[in-house]
């Protein structure tokens, strides 16, 4: 709860994001708009992680499943569109009003049947099984020859449509996304610091205990798992309408292990923290190879995850609430 | 207010509870005690919900107790405290109780009250801690309080769950003696609103404040009587001095 009294420090943040359109057209570099998108997009999908691996110790290793559920939903309904063919009788659509609310709905489901099933299990068994159900959606997206199998496919109608915005525009789509990932972030702000909120925390400290005082902590975890799934639903769906491409890489168990890294690095049990720790990776990810390849070093460049795990592992030992707690450390 | 009928648990061939049958007056505070082993605090656990009888019946408060699910059961009315202090370290004294609040009031999964809002709930746990004497630490991190401290915050707990039958689990293990003493003087206030099963070890304790002492020896009850006759009882003395433990003896 420590990170929701940093106001004028999210502030700061909010108005960086707002202006930075502007600044990067003003300096002649707004293809990085495309950068900043990825960044708020992945955000929202480690943020909603943080729920489940910072604040209930649910340390869930399958989540990219619902970044492919969000995506998914977007990329069939556009195909669909674009062939004028119909899914179980019903057409497809380019209306982002239909197919990001029908995303999240899709993922909330998939959240709902895969957190029944594996909250059942506790511990390494949890990470075990939800990696388990990561990689059978992941390997479901991969036998969808229609939509393209393991090659993915592109949307060819481009992203979604709405009345007023202009999505193909690709500073309207920053701030499209960009509101949702405000919106998503002042949600969960409200949660943990909700009644439920201080549920998930006792969950973490104490699972054991909770039944005796009379609060079922299995409802509790398939609650925050369903909110977190919905939460990459909603990243996989505007993922899907930035790239305007959807491919099984989404959910493949990688992707799961970049959300998990990207929330321990930022600092887990913070919000702020998987912000923070998106904006590094993807910075990381962006410029890393670029910088070795500027210093001779091209083969390390190919492979810069050689170089980038050495870094996380520094974070992991030396900095224990992740870059969150280098820049907020704890008074006393 | 509480009746056990032929209750049975066995682990393997180790039966910790053999043919358990007790009745708990309401109004009354009944002692539980026998030696190490005895199968104390695996009666408590069934009670409680946390291990399931292998057979034998329970009735609480007029209904079947083991068709309750165990995080029913405080709803129901029947709370527990536990022998091995269990607290949530990282919350303050205050947000433990609180928690225990917001389940009584059916809020645990509750997204639309701010927990840090709710001035009446928090009232209420003040009120909690006053009570056990722990007020002037409502701030403090459970996790950092002194021993005797994390066990008065479990009956805090305990109190706030708005019990009708208390289980209290050896509640003043390892408390000093000052401790120790208000631990009992609370207890005896709550006489007459809350009805107790304690299981205790300090003898002290257990003839200050008891109506009624069951004697558990290796999963049996052997006598159920007024502290006075449970006093000089040749079967329990037997069973005490059989074991080589004296009266007044903790753990």
């Amino acid at each position: 709860m420590r990170d929701t009294h940093h106001l004028p420090f999210l502030l700061g943040c909010l108005a960086a994001l707002l202006l930075l359109p502007f600044v990067l057209q003003a300096t002649g570099s707004s293809y990085l708009i495309s950068t900043a998108t990825r960044l708020v997009v992945f955000a929202i999908a480690a943020v909603s992680l943080d729920l489940l691996i910072g604040y209930t110790g649910l340390v869930s290793f399958g989540h990219a499943a619902f970044l492919g559920v969000g995506a998914y939903t977007v990329g069939i309904l556009s195909f669909h569109a674009y062939e004028d063919t119909t899914l179980i009788g019903l057409p497809g659509t380019l209306s982002g009003l239909v197919a990001i609310p029908l995303a999240l709905a899709l993922s909330a489901l998939a959240a709902l049947i895969v957190g029944a099933l594996s909250l059942r299990t506790r511990g390494v068994y949890f990470i075990m099984i939800t990696l388990s159900f990561g990689q059978m959606l992941f390997f479901l997206f991969v036998s969808l020859e229609q939509y393209g199998g393991d090659d993915g496919m592109m949307m060819f109608e481009g992203r979604n449509r709405l009345p007023l915005l202009d999505l193909n525009d690709r500073i309207s789509f920053y701030y499209f996304c960009l509101a949702w990932f405000v919106l998503f972030f002042w949600f969960c702000t409200w949660l943990v610091r909700s009644k439920f909120g201080r549920t998930l925390a006792a969950i973490k400290q104490n699972q054991d205990r909770l039944s005796s005082i009379g609060i079922n902590a299995y409802w509790a975890k398939l609650q925050v798992f369903v909110i977190a799934g919905v939460g990459a639903g909603l990243a996989g769906a505007l993922s899907a309408n930035h790239t305007e491409f959807v491919s099984p890489a989404l959910t493949h168990w990688t992707r799961s292990g970049d959300l998990m890294i990207v929330v321990i690095l930022g600092g887990m049990g913070t919000l702020v923290g998987p912000v923070l720790g998106t904006f590094l990776f993807l910075l990381l990810e962006e410029f890393l190879p670029l910088i070795l390849r500027g210093l001779g070093l091209g083969l390390l460049s190919e492979h810069w995850r050689f170089v980038f795990g050495p870094i996380l592992i520094l974070v992991v030992l030396y900095a224990k609430t992740g870059l969150y707690g280098l820049i907020f450390p704890r008074r006393g | 207010m509480l009746e056990i009928r032929n209750l049975c648990k066995s682990f393997g061939a180790l039966k910790a509870a053999d043919d358990v049958s007790l009745t708990v007056e309401r109004g009354t505070i009944h002692a539980l005690i026998g030696p190490n082993g005895a199968g104390k605090t695996t009666l408590i656990a069934l009670l409680s919900g946390y291990l399931q009888p292998t057979s034998g019946a329970i009735a609480f408060d007029g209904r079947d107790l083991l068709a309750v699910p165990t995080h029913l059961r405080p709803h129901a009315g029947l709370v527990r405290s536990f022998q091995i202090t269990s607290v949530f370290p990282e919350m303050t004294v205050r947000e433990n109780v609180c928690l225990v609040l917001q389940s009584v009031a059916g809020q645990a999964r509750s997204l639309f009250r701010l927990a840090a809002a709710d001035r009446a709930e928090q009232e209420e746990a003040d009120a909690t801690l006053a009570r056990v004497g722990l007020i002037d630490q409502a701030d403090a991190l459970t996790g950092n309080l002194a021993h005797g401290q994390k066990r008065q915050v479990e009956i805090a707990m305990a109190l706030a769950a708005r019990p009708k039958l208390l289980l209290l689990d050896e509640p003043t293990a390892g408390m000093g003696v000052e401790e120790s003493r208000r631990i009992m003087d609370l207890l005896e206030s709550l006489r007459d609103s809350v009805t107790m099963l304690l299981v205790e070890h300090d003898m002290d304790v257990v003839f200050g404040l008891a109506d009624r002492v069951s004697v558990l020896v290796y999963g049996k009850v052997i006598a159920s009587d007024t502290p006075e006759r449970i006093r000089v009882n040749a079967d329990v003395q037997e069973a005490y001095l059989g074991d080589h433990e004296l009266h007044g003896e903790g753990d």
